[in-house]
């Protein structure tokens, strides 16, 4: 059975995590669960960076080429001269890319997060769990019972 | 922060302002909500009777709504720049702030994007503006500054969404925990099963600071696009390039003085004097002396433009904003935005809640005027003096803004109690 360490104070919990690497327990039988963002606990246990940044990139040229593109293709669709422009004007459609790009750049981040961290998380829905007021770490059924540390 | 007996604290103390709503909380409610629907009523009145009962007409045709549109789409600037740019920046005051500011940017979207509607007249036939095929030859014109406009908020709507959510989703975990019963699990729905592991974070870290990247260059081009509706006309007064800076600045301006409004009150009533620390409320009095100086160097370069131009129309405009018949307006103006804020230069008033509080409200005033005296005098005197005419807005205008302040404060009013309002995984971090 999988086994849970429970701290209420940070120091001790990073001194731990380290301790069980040190005892020889590979990171992937770990599941630690903070109540925020601790940059030591990715470094401990050897995390690569995310991959989110791709999904930011794909997200922001596919926006700052579809907004061009939708900007063109319309006024292409139906080329009518207003205010002495071209039919495709650079300088405004630009302006749509631009913005394009940020929201679909943002949207992309967003779903890719989604996946990446694997929300939804049904189990987590149904079952209640209270984890957030401290440093957990479970350590998985193989490696808890024999070498885990008294 | 170190032991979960703090954190455990930090919980209850920012939960706390969920709770029961005390007869103060209620008054406020009931007075929002009743300016709200007051100016429902009067929008209900305009669509009856037709838009004669406001005070638009030739040649002023944008008068109250546009100012109203153009001043909450300011308001909702701070936001951004409170939680996006001084993330970046790590600046330690914006967790006493990034909450409220992020949920007032939303609020003030909301508020704004009514206006366009209710500025329509005809409401029924709103969806004549979708571009979808129909035989009245109407097609998107995407050389046009307004379509900008629709794409600028709508993508800033958008984004400031997403990143309110994203910055909510641990604490609504730790929502979800201390409130029992089908409450609770609303809101652990809300939180798609997070969980605050190693895994989640490391991507949730991420995330965080690259939509805190995608946003930051919103707020210097939401506020640009605005300005662009009028800046790309050829009216004097609107038509000069220094509008795109003079309205960002302008808007973080109104956003910041609109942050210290409602977070002044909201800290007092809420008991969380503990989490907002005078020095923080003094940080974002800096802010809003900063961009104070900024619109007044505005101000300034926008006349001495106008006559250094020799463009006979520029300087009538420009001698009418000062001098003509809105001239009280103009100087209520520059007193509420360049005068008075320059006290704030002056360390004992910074800290001085009360002081800041009328301050800023005295700030939204000389905002709002700001937009009105952009927005009219220039439609009121353009070229042919044969086409000159004022306008006074109407009491269903009146109205109808002052319906638009019951919403935004009434939606605010309800966040408060619905969500944390400090962020309480950042508390417990910082």
């Amino acid at each position: 059975m999988a086994r849970q360490l429970i701290f209420d104070d940070q120091q001790t919990f990073l001194q731990q995590l380290e301790q069980l690497l040190a005892d020889g327990i590979a990171g992937e039988h770990l599941e630690v669960r903070t109540p925020y963002h601790l940059s030591e606990v990715e470094a401990l246990l050897g995390q690569q960076p995310s991959k989110l940044p791709f999904f930011a990139l794909g997200g922001a040229l596919a926006g700052f080429g579809g907004g061009f593109l939708l900007a063109a293709l319309t006024s292409l669709d139906w080329p009518i001269i207003t205010g002495g422009k071209p039919i495709v004007a650079v300088p405004p459609f630009l302006l749509i890319g631009y913005l394009m790009t940020i929201l679909i750049g943002s949207l992309a981040s967003f779903g890719g997060f989604l996946l990446l961290a694997r929300l939804p998380r049904i189990d987590a829905l149904v079952e209640e769990q209270d984890f957030d007021a401290h440093f957990i770490i479970t350590i998985a059924d193989e490696v808890a019972p024999c070498t885990t540390p008294s | 922060m170190q032991n979960s007996a703090s954190a455990q604290q930090i919980e209850q103390d920012v939960l706390a302002a969920m709770s029961r709503p005390s007869r103060c909380y209620l008054a406020c409610i009931l007075l929002a909500g009743l300016l709200f629907l007051g100016g429902m009523a009067l929008w209900g009145r305009q669509i009856a009777l037709g838009m004669g009962v406001a005070g638009i007409s030739h040649p002023v045709g944008w008068g109250v709504y546009i100012t109203d549109f153009v001043f909450w789409v300011g308001i909702a600037h701070s936001g951004t720049l409170i939680s996006a740019v001084l993330y970046i920046f790590r600046a330690r005051f914006r967790t006493s702030f990034n909450r409220a500011a992020e949920a007032m940017t939303l609020f003030a979207l909301m508020v704004a994007g009514l206006f366009p509607l209710i500025h329509l007249g005809r409401v029924w036939l709103a969806y004549f503006l979708f571009p979808y095929p129909n035989q009245r030859q109407l097609w998107v014109n995407f050389r046009s500054p307004l379509v900008w406009d629709v794409f600028a908020v709508s993508t800033y709507m958008l984004v400031s969404l997403v990143f309110f959510y994203i910055g909510l989703l641990p604490d609504l975990a730790i929502v979800a925990r201390r409130r029992p019963g089908p409450v609770g699990k609303i809101y652990r729905l809300l939180t798609l099963g997070w969980v605050g592991s190693s895994q989640q974070w490391r991507h949730y870290a991420k995330l965080y600071f690259l939509l805190a990247a995608f946003a930051t260059p919103l707020v210097a081009s939401v506020h640009s696009i605005v300005s662009w509706d009028f800046a790309v006309s050829i009216v004097p007064g609107w038509h000069t390039t220094i509008f795109a800076p003079y309205f960002v600045a302008g808007a973080i301006l109104s956003g910041t003085a609109m942050v210290i409004t409602l977070v002044i009150p909201m800290r007092r009533l809420l008991r969380l004097e503990a989490y907002i620390p005078v020095t923080h409320i003094e940080a974002i009095a800096k802010i809003l002396l900063l961009t104070s100086l900024i619109v007044s160097f505005a101000y300034i370069v926008e006349q001495g433009l106008a006559f250094y131009s020799g463009n006979l129309f520029e300087m009538e405009q420009f001698r009418f904003r000062a001098l003509g018949d809105y001239r009280l307006l103009f100087w209520i103006m520059i007193s509420c935005n360049s005068l008075l804020p320059m006290t704030l230069f002056v360390g004992r008033l910074r800290r001085n809640l009360a002081y800041l509080f009328v301050l800023s409200l005295l700030v939204n005033v000389g905002m709002w005027l700001e937009r009105f005296v952009i927005v009219v005098t220039s439609l009121a005197r353009d070229f042919d003096p044969y086409a000159w005419g004022n306008y006074t807005p109407s009491l269903t205008e009146i109205g109808i803004t002052a319906g638009s302040f019951g919403l935004f404060f009434l939606l605010f009013l309800l966040f408060i109690k619905v969500l944390p309002v400090l962020s309480i995984t950042e508390l417990k971090e910082r």
